[in-house]
């Protein structure tokens, strides 16, 4: 799915030259739920902006979903983004004057669907997070734990292939942190790579692979710890509170 | 897409709606004043005949005095007298190069014989030549213009106005009735149809250039016959005294405007040389003592030379756009901080799929929102501005006529105006679209 | 008071700040040039006319016939006129103040049409036009009834022996000497003694002659079948007499007929219209661009507060008081409407300088330019003043918070 080899990226500046990612090679199986994690500074953001096709980068070549993306365009990497990628951020990143379904709907905009397809969607995504029932709400009247979800739901309506996330528990409670990666657990179980990126090794634990990266450069972990599969019922979240 | 866009713009407006406010009243203000302005200048500059621009021709010479502080316009002591004395009118009359060719002046006509009005009505009246009305398209309701022989009789003839026809007549066909000009009876032969060209092109002597036609026409010659003075305007001078009639037509007072209709550049060549070899007799007999100065000048250079369109109306145009300008740079700079602010939602749809045209679209559509509503506010204070300027111009001499809805002038304002507000959007709109998705994203 | 944050702050909007600037640098250029024009507008309208013109009206007469009695009947007409209650004085004219209905002639202190040479409007009349002008007598005597001429039909320009001249007229031709006395000459080398000075007033304006260069002529109009009753009336009494005089002489004779009748203020308005538009008019959009640059700045100064807080809770957290905050938003503000006043001051220049050769005017008042600048640098900075303190009371716990 995911297959970066011998990539790096300079950041210059008059003085300063400050190398990100340094030969940096990762394969990522399909299917698969990896970690990446390292200390602050290590190269995760860099990675991430890479991956997700937010930057360009120097030298390497990095395939994704099968095709060569390492040279495209600005607006080809738009459009592989929208297609093939869904993001989750550690701050929600929701637009606070779109109520939730029209947060949800933003990436399926760009894809030029129809209006039908895109409710279907939605509607879906938003079912699988547990917040069908507070399409119209607006993202104020949610707590943490369910603005993130909403972004979660955001990240799989447009069925990507490659899920990123970065940090999406830092700012969550242990409570909604826990259900927050059940939820990403079972949208992997779905089918749907995904790579989360942390620094809390607890987090990284749950993945199937963990990736470690120091000065820019990968250093792999010890073989993944078995999964517990915890089907996860969402109620009406009677029981959970506004983060913070 | 472009619904979403909008209702997208209507959310960004919701967010700021005072600064919202102050961009849409601001651009508004400046398309109202540009409108006024614009209406009224358009008005001012037309050229109320403009398809015949280049074979129609003012003919002047100079026949005014040579003293060097005795120039007939002080202001501008190079230019000649527009009208011309009798003894030079009745010569040039005479040229048969012009396709048509026509002298005139002012006379008050009264007007009296009317069945049903006991009161004598005084009407203006033009003593022209028959090719007046072929020379300068004017349209005939009912009848025609008099023959030639009318013009040489000269024939108790007349043409009305359609308003004073009105007055008269009730609008009927009048062709035919008899009715007393200055206590002599003359016969209608024609009533014209709707027709107030502005400005006044053909007289730019006795009134405003923004004042009706004359309502009545008579052959040239009655003036002569009656030994009638000209109502309008004429200028003397020399030192031969002008005690009769007899006296005036043969002084070199200037009371005549001549046109002529020259359809080639030759026949405008030809024209031009017989004026010169007669300007060359008369001055070796002593008339035209002043350098040559012989012109034929088309319609669009005479409102020119005669300085129709006033200075004050063109600064006011100039100020109009200044005040649009301002009011422009004002939307851009709102604009630009609204669109910088949001820069971070804008990185996160780029992060989601949105290409950089995308998101150029999605403010762009935002700026034609606030340009459409602009537009539209900026009409109505127009329209308000224009009626509000027909009342400060009540009083004048016509004047209120050219603050009239004039589609075509507004229509260009209007384009104008919402044209170059979408482009002064255009750079805040970019501007968002280049940023790059990575930098609002809060990674770390 | 460190200026290095306030210019950093700006160079990082640069954009915003550069256009801002040069708002006010247009608005300062149309401001001043605006108010110049302004001022020279009303001085225009407020020139006296030396005529009580609010008491006065005019009736003008037209012969219906060839053979039209024009000397008779403005005889009879005056009559009337001043048998009417509320008539201070009424006299027959060629002329109407300030309408450019009228006639203008040149005189010479020399036959042969050499000498000083002035230009003139006609007042042709009888022995009350003075009265009825309102004319002040400085020098000299009036005309007396038997002086007066009657031309019939077809007499143009009968030769007056005496007429009387306005201050400025006898001034251009005589300077400083005595007028009185002098004999004056015509186009035709015709003689004319001046046996009277009088006060100034308008005669017409944009005529060819100067305004105020007028001379009396002892003949009563008629040449053209066309004559002016010329009314003085008892204050506040001209609009009601001139209806009733309207009224009887409409009928009062089937030879002629009433041209036209207005008060001369009519004429005066006329006259005045062209200036008074002009300044409202630019006293509007000159408004109108003020309040927008205020407006403009006040919002803008506003928004970018508003987007600024964490920096500013930043600025109070390491210590800054509310004071501090205040001053920096008004400096960077300060910075912005200086730039756009000296921008300003170039484009004013450049503007009065291009109005003056373009479009005749005098050249620009630096006073002007002085009191432009000071207003917008007032307007400018009061705009921020709000929103600057709104600053200040963002509290400094923003600085650490990432919500």
């Amino acid at each position: 799915m995911l297959k970066m080899q011998e990539v790096s990226k300079v950041y210059r500046t008059d003085l300063i030259e400050t190398h990100a990612l340094r030969n940096f090679s990762l394969e990522v199986k399909s299917g698969q739920f990896v970690s990446v994690s390292g200390p602050s500074g290590s190269g995760k953001t860099t990675f991430l902006n890479v991956a997700g096709l937010l930057e360009t980068f120097d030298t390497g070549v990095y395939e994704l979903d099968g095709g060569d993306v390492s040279r495209l365009s600005d607006d080809a990497r738009s459009r592989m983004r929208n297609e093939k990628i869904g993001f989750i951020f550690q701050s929600f990143n929701l637009i606070p004057d779109l109520d939730i379904y029209d947060n949800v709907d933003v990436p399926l905009r760009y894809r030029r669907m129809k209006a039908a397809e895109r409710h279907t969607r939605i509607t879906k995504a938003l079912e699988l997070v547990g917040l069908a029932s507070r399409m119209k709400h607006m993202p104020s009247q949610l707590s943490g734990g369910q603005q993130q979800r909403v972004a979660i739901a955001r990240a799989i309506a447009g069925d990507p292939a490659l899920i990123l996330a970065d940090e999406p528990t830092g700012n969550l409670d242990s409570l909604m942190a826990r259900q927050v990666m059940d939820l990403l657990e079972q949208i992997n179980e779905m089918g749907t790579t995904i790579v989360l990126v942390t620094h809390d090794p607890e987090l990284a634990r749950r993945a199937q692979r963990n990736i470690h990266i120091v000065d820019g450069l990968v250093i792999d972990s010890p073989p993944p710890y078995e999964r517990r599969t915890t089907t996860v019922a969402f109620s009406a979240d009677a029981t959970s509170s506004r983060a913070g | 897409m472009l619904a979403y866009y909008f209702r997208l713009a209507v959310k960004s407006f919701r967010r700021t709606p005072g600064l919202t406010a102050l961009m849409v009243c601001a651009i508004a203000l400046g398309i109202g004043t540009c409108v006024v302005t614009l209406t009224v200048y358009h008005a001012m500059s037309g050229n109320p005949i403009w398809w015949k621009n280049n074979v129609l021709y003012a003919v002047t010479m100079d026949s005014w005095d040579p003293s060097p502080n005795d120039a007939y316009d002080p202001d501008h002591p190079q230019l000649a007298p527009p009208q011309l004395t009798y003894r030079d009118a009745e010569y040039l009359y005479q040229s048969t190069i012009p396709r048509r060719k026509v002298i005139m002046t002012q006379l008050i006509g009264m007007l009296s014989g009317v069945p049903g009005k006991s009161v004598p009505i005084q009407a203006p009246t033009r003593a022209t030549t028959r090719d007046f009305f072929s020379m300068f398209d004017v349209p005939f309701q009912f009848g025609g213009a008099w023959d030639a022989a009318a013009d040489s009789g000269p024939e108790p003839v007349m043409v009305l106005s359609k308003r004073e026809n009105e007055k008269l007549f009730g609008g009927a066909n009048s062709v035919g009735q008899t009715i007393l000009w200055n206590a002599h009876r003359f016969r209608i032969v024609g009533v014209l149809a709707d027709w107030r060209p502005l400005p006044r092109f053909y007289d730019l002597t006795t009134h405003s250039p923004w004042s009706n036609p004359d309502d009545v026409y008579v052959p040239f010659q009655w003036g002569p016959t009656l030994k009638q003075l000209p109502g309008g305007n004429s200028s003397c001078w020399g030192s031969n005294a002008v005690n009769t009639y007899e006296d005036f037509i043969g002084s070199e007072c200037v009371w005549i405007e001549m046109w002529v209709e020259l359809s080639t550049p030759q026949a405008r060549e030809q024209m031009q040389a017989y004026m010169d070899s007669y300007w060359a007799t008369q001055h070796k007999a002593g008339r035209f003592a002043r350098p040559l100065n012989n012109h034929l000048t088309n319609v669009s250079g005479w409102l020119k030379v005669n300085g129709v369109v006033t200075g004050d109306s063109r600064i006011l145009l100039r100020l109009a756009f200044a005040f649009l300008t301002v009011c422009l740079i004002n939307t851009v700079g709102i604009l630009l901080a609204k669109f910088l602010r949001a820069a971070p939602t804008s990185g996160l749809r780029r992060a989601l799929g949105a290409s950089r045209r995308e998101i150029f679209v999605q403010h762009l559509a935002e700026v034609a929102a606030i340009s459409l509503g602009g537009a539209a506010l900026g009409l109505a204070l127009g329209v308000a501005g224009l009626g509000a300027v027909r009342t400060l111009y009540t009083n004048s001499d016509g004047y209120s006529q050219l603050a009239h809805f004039d589609p075509l002038g507004i229509a260009w304002a209007l384009g104008l105006a919402a044209l170059s507000t979408l482009a002064a959007g255009l750079y805040p709109a970019w501007t968002v679209g280049r940023l790059p998705p990575s930098l609002y994203l809060k990674s770390r | 008071m460190n200026i290095k944050p306030v210019v950093s702050a700006l160079l990082r909007n640069r954009v915003g700040a550069v256009l801002v600037a040069l708002e006010i640098a247009i608005a300062l250029a149309v401001l001043v040039n605006a108010a110049f024009i302004v001022g020279q507008r009303i001085a225009a309208i407020e020139e006296p006319t030396g005529l009580d013109y609010h008491n006065m009206f005019s009736i003008t007469m037209a012969g219906v016939t060839s053979d039209f009695d024009a000397q008779r009947s403005a005889r009879d007409d005056i009559a009337y006129i001043r048998s009417m209650h509320g008539v201070t004085s009424a006299a027959p004219t060629g002329m109407i103040p300030m309408s450019g209905n009228g006639s203008n002639g040149t005189l010479y202190t020399e036959p042969g049409q050499r000498g000083k040479a002035a230009a003139y409007s006609v007042v042709e009349t009888d022995e009350q036009g003075m009265n009825t002008l309102g004319a002040t007598l400085i020098g000299g005597r009036n005309f007396r009834a038997t002086e007066i001429l009657h031309a019939s039909r077809g007499q143009i320009d009968q030769p007056v022996p005496e007429i009387i001249v306005t201050q400025s007229l006898a001034r251009a031709l005589f300077q400083e000497h005595g007028a009185l006395g002098q004999v004056v000459y015509d186009r035709q080398n015709r003689p004319m003694t001046i046996i009277g000075v009088v006060r100034d007033f308008i005669g017409q304006v944009g005529f060819g002659s100067p305004p105020y260069q007028v001379a009396f002529m002892p003949r009563i109009p008629g040449a053209y079948g066309v004559y002016v009753c010329l009314v003085h009336t008892a204050p506040g009494k001209a609009e009601s007499i001139m209806q009733l005089a309207e009224q009887h002489l409409a009928a009062s004779n089937p030879t002629r007929v009433i041209l036209d009748a207005y008060p001369l203020d009519h004429y005066k308005d006329l006259l005045d219209s062209e200036n008074r538009n002009m300044a409202i008019f630019l006293v509007v959009v000159t408004s109108l661009i003020l309040a927008i640059t205020c407006l403009g700045i006040f919002g803008l100064t506003t928004f970018n507060v508003s987007t600024r807080t964490k920096q500013i809770g930043t600025m109070r957290a390491v210590g800054a008081r509310k004071r501090d905050v205040v001053t920096h938003f008004l400096l960077e503000n300060a910075i912005i409407v200086a730039s756009g006043v000296l921008i300003g001051c170039t484009l004013a220049l450049g503007v009065g300088y291009w109005l003056s050769t373009e479009y005749a005017q005098p050249r620009l008042d630096m006073s002007f330019l002085a009191a432009g600048v000071l207003i917008l640098v007032a307007v400018g900075q009061l705009a921020a003043w709000q929103p600057a303190r709104r600053a200040a009371s963002v509290p400094p716990s923003v600085a650490t918070r990432t919500v």
